[in-house]
């Protein structure tokens, strides 16, 4: 899993994140009040995952693991 | 090859034609609205098919020539001979790749490219600097009037962070809006974009506002990716050659760059800015998001755009936006404010894509056009409308057995009443199978219009290669034949029309010196004559000199030269359909091969017709050709000949002789005998066809059908001459389609099948 719920409901994206992981993060996004996301360990970010975050607009906890999406987006 | 790409195929190749037509007329007759409102919505009609077969290159090349249009049509641009050129290149580009889509289903590997270069060309022509019309409200930033809207979004918003950093000589900007499925074709557009070499900026943003999360597709792709770069636009190509069609690049020129920052461009593009700033928020406000920052957002919203404008000195408007914050914190809802500042972004002097408002608008009109003009033809495979023939032809056979009958009930003569009615009967289902015969035929008879439709194109690009001035003038368009004639009409008629061009029209000085009018007049006329249908080719050129054409023909060897000196002036001219014949000094790139003539004739004579030729030096040339109206019923001579039935073509029978022995001579092996002063050989059929000779062959008086093939006049020995019919031939099927010797087959009224002889293969 490159995407998952920490205990204290902060939610991981972790090394490569490919376009399977779009539903499991919207799945978790939908289920959380006040979502905080976490993708400082995240290696590669796909674009559907990116969209994910991007339509919903979940605290960001640090920069982007991606070089890339942390440079650009 | 599924239905829909079949229907794809068709409907290209109309509307390409179509297109072609109002270009051409466009050209010639001015700009008529309603012509490039035509040739307008035949691009965009191209343009989406190609979309629903899924060819992204042919879409990309043909929505540049649809914008060139739009163009054209909104008077931002004239309908100059380059526009037409390159439209009608685009077309000639679609229209190869629609028959490589035909044979392959797929465009070939490098059409993405040639899509790309076209797009290039069509709107280098769109964006090339005209004086008037494209300076749009904004002073002092003119150039960047051609850039397209995304890309001046882009560089309003990107381009103050990075116009400090050392720009690149030419800068791109990308615009890359993948499809919305593509997740599932396995792209992930951000790998892409990490391709771009020399990135300045990237802005991912959405194309339809987010939906609630609770509604969101994680699998539809909803984003524009653009990027603002310092590689050259065939790199970034290459990069995206897959998706030619998602993705537009832009080289931006320096002038269009926001050259020093936003403080001191405050004369220049204070409402560009002001817009962008404005439409910005006007974006944040319609992000859906959590209650509790509600009253925070729109604060924040509105005193941005209200700020903005005041810097634009639009006092007036920013006190408007701040009434509409106080009417949306009342009403809790954004509403009030995103419309108010909508309202702002529609106003003329602070918007700036007056210029492309007009193309939008027209990019529409096709779309809600309601009452669609409905084709009041039916469109039927070819094959279909043949079995029906066949089958008509059939019925007409079946008919002829019954008159058969008919005849033997008289001769019985048992019940004179019975053969009466039997009779009776027999005509009216006569009458009733040849109407429905004729009927059956008219469905294939199309107008000539069909094959003549592609001539004024290629006129006019050969007139232009030959610097002349020619006007085609088209007559009796309307005129029909049979289908498998003006198919086959074409290439006779390129022919015709490339000599005519190189050869036979002067030069615009030339015809000045001999006293006629610059422009040359070229007429196609087709007319029907009783059961002929007429074809002729006239131009006004400087004629064919009979002189000229005996001494090629000497040079050439084509004819031996005492039979050369016996033709007349107007029988000499006939050489020149002969094979290898040119007068031309040289071989050029439109004709001089000498080949052209030669195919005239011959498809003329396949089609069961002749040419002709009537030419008077300095006055002009006349080539005719001479066809029959339909071919599907041919008419023929029914003989026997070594105890078998054959069937010979009317066309070729001159006459029919009997000759007793004494007449004939035997000129070594070959026996000949001399009709009205000429030689003609005699040939056995029978020994032809590798049959027994009849016993009685060299006792008696013999029976000859005199036939001409290829003006060679031969005497056709036979046993016996029976009716002539007029049958439906059939060519020669399966296992027998290779025989050699016939040219097909028909069946008799007795049932009997009958073998109809293609002389020019039988004759030694």
């Amino acid at each position: 899993m490159t995407v998952r719920r920490g205990e204290n409901g902060t939610i991981f994206l972790e090394g490569d994140c490919t376009v399977e992981e779009a539903e499991p993060l919207l799945q978790m996004l939908q289920d959380a009040p006040h979502p905080m996301l976490d993708w400082t360990t995240c290696s590669r970010l796909h674009t559907a995952v990116l969209q994910v975050v991007l339509a919903a607009r979940p605290a960001l906890i640090g920069p982007c693991g991606d070089p890339w999406v942390a440079r650009w987006v | 090859m599924n239905a829909l790409h079949e229907q794809f195929v068709i409907e290209a190749r109309e509307l390409i034609e179509q297109a072609t037509d109002d270009l051409i007329a466009m050209e010639r007759d001015g700009c008529a609205p309603e012509r490039i409102d035509r040739a307008f919505r035949a691009f965009h009609t191209l343009k989406g098919s190609a979309g629903v077969v899924a060819l992204p290159a042919m879409t990309l090349a043909l929505h540049a020539a649809e914008d060139l249009l739009a163009a054209i049509h909104a008077g931002r641009l004239p309908a100059s001979a380059a526009a037409v050129d390159q439209a009608l290149a685009c077309l000639d580009k679609v229209s190869a790749w629609v028959d490589d889509f035909e044979a392959s289903a797929s465009l070939p590997s490098n059409a993405g490219d040639d899509a790309r270069l076209i797009a290039e060309r069509l709107r280098a022509l769109l964006s090339a600097p005209t004086s008037e019309g494209t300076a749009p409200a904004v002073g002092g930033a003119a150039p960047a009037g051609a850039l397209p809207e995304w890309a001046q979004a882009l560089i309003r918003a990107e381009g103050v962070t990075i116009a400090r950093e050392k720009l690149p000589h030419r800068p791109c900007a990308v615009c890359y809006e993948p499809q919305a499925g593509c997740f599932f074709d396995g792209d992930d557009p951000i790998q892409l974009m990490r391709q771009i070499p020399g990135v300045l900026a990237v802005r991912i943003e959405e194309r339809a506002s987010w939906p609630p999360l609770a509604d969101l597709d994680p699998f539809a792709c909803n984003l524009r990716l653009l990027a603002i770069c310092g590689a050259d636009g065939a790199t970034i190509s290459n990069i995206f050659r897959l998706v030619p069609d998602q993705v537009r690049i832009v080289e931006i020129p320096s002038d269009a760059w926001p050259r020093v920052p936003a403080v001191e461009a405050a004369d220049g593009d204070v409402s560009a800015l002001v817009r962008a700033v404005i439409a910005e928020q006007r974006r944040v406000l319609q992000i859906a998001s959590a209650p509790e920052d509600f009253v925070g957002r729109v604060g924040a919203a509105a005193r941005t755009a209200a700020n903005a404008l005041r810097h634009g000195e639009r006092t007036d408007l920013a006190a408007g936006v701040e009434r509409a914050q106080t009417t949306a914190l009342a009403q809790g809802s954004t509403a009030p404010l995103v419309s108010a500042l909508a309202a702002i972004l529609e106003r003329p002097d602070v918007a700036i894509d007056s210029v492309d408002a007009p193309a939008v608008g027209l990019a529409a009109a096709p779309a809600d056009e309601s009452e669609r003009r409905v084709s009041r033809s039916l469109r039927v495979d070819e094959a279909k409308i043949d079995a029906l023939i066949n089958l008509a032809g059939e019925l007409i056979v079946r008919k002829n057995g019954f008159a058969h009958l008919a005849r033997r009930a008289e001769d019985v003569g048992t019940d004179t009443d019975f053969a009466r009615a039997l009779r009776r009967e027999h005509d009216a289902v006569e009458r009733l199978a040849g109407e429905l015969h004729a009927a059956i035929l008219q469905l294939r008879m199309v107008p000539v219009g069909q094959v003549f439709r592609s001539f004024p194109r290629l006129v006019r690009d050969m007139a232009l290669r030959l610097d002349k001035k020619v006007e085609l003038v088209m007559r009796g368009e309307a005129t029909e034949s049979d289908k498998t004639i003006v198919d086959r009409l074409f290439e006779p008629l390129l022919h015709l029309v490339r000599n005519a061009l190189d050869h036979g029209i002067e030069s615009s000085e030339q015809r000045r010196a001999a006293g006629k009018p610059e422009t040359a007049v070229f007429t196609m006329r087709a007319t029907r004559t009783g059961d002929r249908f007429v074809l002729e080719v006239i131009d006004d050129g400087r004629g064919i000199d009979p002189a000229t054409v005996r001494r090629r023909a000497r040079e050439r060897d084509l004819m031996a030269p005492d039979e050369l000196a016996a033709l007349s002036d107007e029988q000499v001219l006939d050489v020149i359909f002969s094979a290898g014949f040119s007068t031309a000094a040289e071989v050029s790139d439109i004709s001089g091969r000498g080949v052209g003539m030669d195919v005239v004739r011959a498809t003329a004579a396949q089609l069961g017709g002749h040419v002709s030729v009537s030419s008077q030096v300095g006055v002009g040339t006349t080539v005719r050709l001479d066809l029959p109206l339909n071919i599907a019923l041919s008419r023929i001579m029914v003989v026997e000949a070594g105890q078998q039935v054959f069937g010979i073509a009317l066309d070729a029978v001159m006459e029919t002789v009997r000759l007793t022995p004494d007449r004939i001579s035997q000129i070594k092996s070959n026996a000949g005998f001399v009709l009205r002063n000429r030689i003609v050989p005699i040939c056995s059929l029978a020994e032809a066809m590798n049959l027994p000779a009849s016993p009685t062959a060299g006792l008696e008086t013999r029976l000859l059908v005199v036939t001409e093939v290829d003006g060679r006049i031969v005497a056709l020995e036979v046993d016996a001459i029976r009716e002539r019919l007029e049958v439906v031939l059939k060519p020669m099927q399966g296992l027998l389609s290779n025989a050699r010797g016939y040219s097909g087959t028909t069946l008799l009224g007795d049932g009997e099948v009958l073998l109809v002889l293609n002389l020019r293969e039988v004759l030694p």
